[in-house]
């Protein structure tokens, strides 16, 4: 349904994408003569039928990829591909592929959701004869039949996200894009959205989801992208991305540390790797619970004290701090 | 097209549904227009023109005397007071409570007659509006009682030359000649005949410019207005929506600049509906050409509107520059006051604003009583201004990233 090969989308200076990588350029990714590399050189597919993850932190590159997609933004670079079209070549194809849920409230506070969904209805080209039915659809689908003639700016966050996601779905596309859904709403509307993309789902709408919360990756998701500093870092189904962690991280605090020391630690038959940043160490082990003891002693032994000690869950949070040392909503 | 009247139908529905537009485009306009109508009251001399009371003190009492205050008496908007003494009148000028007074010294009439020199003295405070208009009216008086002593002279002379003898009756010449003298004075034979070229009205309202005025002002706030709701939307989102839909993009831009269009148009044309119906403004003899000078007003205001959206990234930004933008070219244009009574430095200036060129028009029409041939520029300039502010705004314009 999508693919994306080698996506570069860069703003200011054109020059700014054959120039180091964005770890270079601070943690913002901007460099104030150069510009900005919001995503530097990603490929992925999107298989028909599937829900797909962009998962990282704010400024990861999550949305200027959307934008890319949706044609909403030029590719600096690569080659971007929507159920068969190009988004630089046939962006008017494209567009009639795809819905779009933006991040924003992308609605008008001032009209009720029937005058929002109308307008929105008659700009995606849905026959008048039909408009009627698929707003009272659309309304029944995400609970808001009820509250169809109230305006929005009455509606609580959670409503709102429901009619943003209904204004997308307008067009019946086959490919849906969802940006961050769920920002700033209550635990019940959150769950209401999920049933409405897993219903969407099974009735054969592919979907790309981005999020920085790791826990509805894991839920909701086939497989996912984690994407840091513009670049996707990891690939995988969920569960395969965890697997790889083995049963548990730890986190050891260090004032001072030698490679000798590192090598000792890495010996521990429990630790399958040993990763030194800054004054910490992460150690990936096949049981967390049995080398902490090890650990403890060895540090005894070597006379070295720890000033911190954590212990991750192995999930989809762990991983992205395992692979960037950050993390992930302060990232 | 059909997309482009849809935008431009969510416009107007928006604006409709805004409840503070209904005061901007109707109440705030109206009540505007009627107060500061009442404050300046009438700009030309209609009937309630006010009467200026002007003491005279009469330290004489004679016959020249009394001529003296039947003429000031006669005078159109002066209402003359002789119950003052001579301190007591110097005193309210003094005070500012009247604008001048004038002064009959002793023995004037003898003097007049006599053919001596004699003053009749005007007091009046530094720097009154009225000084010259009293001024001139005394200066009339003096004019005129000079030449009733160059008369008797003249006339004195001629009959001594003519009869040879210099024992004549001279009192009675003197009274005759005088008598003539006056009552010519009171009654002038000889007249100023002052033309008003053009079909101005008679009477000028103070409602006939400020009804036009705020019209252009107000219309300028709704159609910035709209033009700010461009970038409301884009940082709401909406606009980011409706770029990745399939909908041209001269539909969106189009339509949002039809519905600021049209929004113009009503409220000057409710504006004129309202100034008509209440305070009995006259639209002039050229409807054709008030309807196309309206729809050049829009048009400039309009794309004057899409040019600052497209210099001014913020909505923020937008509404304090816009509002300074508007008093101000409506303070200089000619949108409170006519432009002809500004200084000739603020008259030039003026002209780079779209309000100078529509209320030069306006003005030429429903004040004037002009036709569409005089205000062929102005609707000229009008539209030229457009598409200039069109062309560069249209240039300058987001729609998105790059």
């Amino acid at each position: 349904m999508v693919v994306v090969d080698n996506l570069h989308k860069h703003y200011g200076d054109p020059s700014a994408a054959l120039r180091p990588s964005p770890r270079r350029l601070g943690r913002s990714g901007r460099d104030s003569k150069r510009g900005v590399r919001a995503v530097d050189g990603i490929s992925f597919e999107i298989r028909r039928g599937e829900i797909f993850g962009l998962l990282g932190p704010n400024g990861a590159g999550k949305t200027t990829t959307i934008n890319v997609l949706c044609t909403y933004a030029e590719p600096t670079a690569g080659e971007v591909t929507v159920a068969g079209h190009s988004v630089t070549t046939e962006p008017g194809a494209v567009k009639r592929a795809i819905g779009v849920v933006p991040q924003e409230i992308a609605l008008y506070p001032d009209l009720d959701a029937v005058e929002n969904l109308r307008f929105f209805g008659r700009m995606v080209d849905v026959p008048r004869a039909r408009l009627g039915q698929r707003i009272s659809e659309l309304l029944a689908l995400v609970g808001l039949t009820e509250h169809a003639r109230r305006r929005v700016e009455h509606y609580s966050g959670g409503m709102k996200r429901r009619l943003n996601l209904a204004a997308g779905l307008l067009s019946e596309p086959r490919f849906l894009m969802l940006d961050e859904p769920t920002v700033g709403v209550d635990p019940q509307s959150r769950n209401a959205i999920f049933e409405n993309i897993r219903e969407l789902n099974h009735q054969g709408l592919t979907i790309l989801y981005t999020t920085h919360y790791m826990e509805e990756a894991e839920l909701l998701c086939h497989r996912v992208a984690i994407m840091d500093e513009g670049r996707i870092i990891a690939l995988d189904t969920p569960q395969n991305l965890i697997n790889t962690l083995g049963t548990g991280i730890i986190h050891i605090g260090v004032k001072d540390v030698d490679d000798g020391i590192v090598a000792r630690l890495k010996a521990l038959p429990q630790v399958k790797a040993v990763n030194r940043r800054e004054n910490t160490l992460a150690f990936e082990t096949v049981d967390a619970q049995r080398v902490l003891l090890d650990m403890i002693r060895l540090f005894n032994e070597m006379d070295m004290p720890m000033t911190s000690l954590e212990i991750l869950e192995p999930n989809l949070e762990s991983v992205f701090i395992q692979l960037t040392g950050k993390q992930l909503r302060d990232a | 097209m059909k997309k482009l009247l849809y935008v431009a139908l969510n416009e107007l529905l928006l604006l409709f549904k805004d409840k503070m537009a209904a005061v901007w485009m109707i109440i705030l306009p109206l009540a505007m227009t009627t107060i500061m109508g009442m404050v300046f009251g009438d700009l030309g001399g209609g009937t309630d023109t006010a009467v200026m009371d002007l003491p005279v003190v009469d330290h004489d009492g004679g016959e020249m005397a009394a001529t003296v205050l039947d003429i000031l008496s006669q005078t159109e908007n002066l209402h003359v007071e002789t119950s003052y003494d001579d301190q007591t009148a110097r005193q309210l000028v003094t005070d500012g409570k009247r604008a001048g007074t004038v002064i009959i010294p002793p023995d004037f009439s003898a003097a007049i007659t006599s053919g001596q020199p004699t003053t009749l003295e005007l007091i009046v405070a530094p720097g009154g509006q009225t000084t010259p208009l009293l001024e001139g009216t005394v200066r009339g008086v003096t004019s005129g009682l000079s030449n009733v002593q160059t008369t008797l002279e003249v006339v004195i002379s001629e009959v001594q030359r003519a009869t040879g003898s210099y024992v004549l009756d001279y009192e009675g010449i003197a009274e005759r000649v005088i008598a003539t003298a006056l009552e010519r004075l009171q009654n002038p034979t000889v007249h100023a005949g002052v033309t008003t070229v053009g079909s101005a009205k008679e009477e000028l309202d103070i409602f006939d410019q400020m009804v036009p005025g705020y019209a252009v002002m107000f219309a300028m706030f709704s159609v910035l207005g709209g033009a700010g709701t461009i970038l409301e939307e884009k940082e709401r989102g909406t606009f980011k929506r409706l770029l990745i839909v399939p909908l041209p993009k001269v539909a969106l831009l189009g339509g949002k600049l039809v519905a600021q269009f049209l929004v113009g148009v009503v409220q000057i044309a409710l504006m004129f509906a309202f100034g008509t119906l209440l305070f009995h403004v006259s639209l002039g003899d050229s409807i054709l050409g008030l309807v196309l000078l309206t729809l050049a007003t829009c048009w400039a205001t309009t794309s004057l509107g899409l040019l600052l959206v497209a210099i001014i990234k913020s909505r923020k930004q937008i509404h304090p520059i816009t509002t300074l933008i508007i008093l101000g070219s409506s303070a200089i244009g000619g949108s409170w006051f006519p432009l002809f009574m500004m200084p000739k430095a603020v008259q030039q200036v003026a002209r780079v604003t779209l309000v100078a060129w529509a209320m030069e028009g306006y003005n030429q029409l429903m004040i004037l009583g002009g036709s569409l041939a005089d205000v062929s520029v102005d609707i000229g300039v009008l539209i030229l201004y457009g598409a200039t502010c069109f062309a560069i705004g249209l240039r300058l314009f987001r729609f998105k990233e790059s």
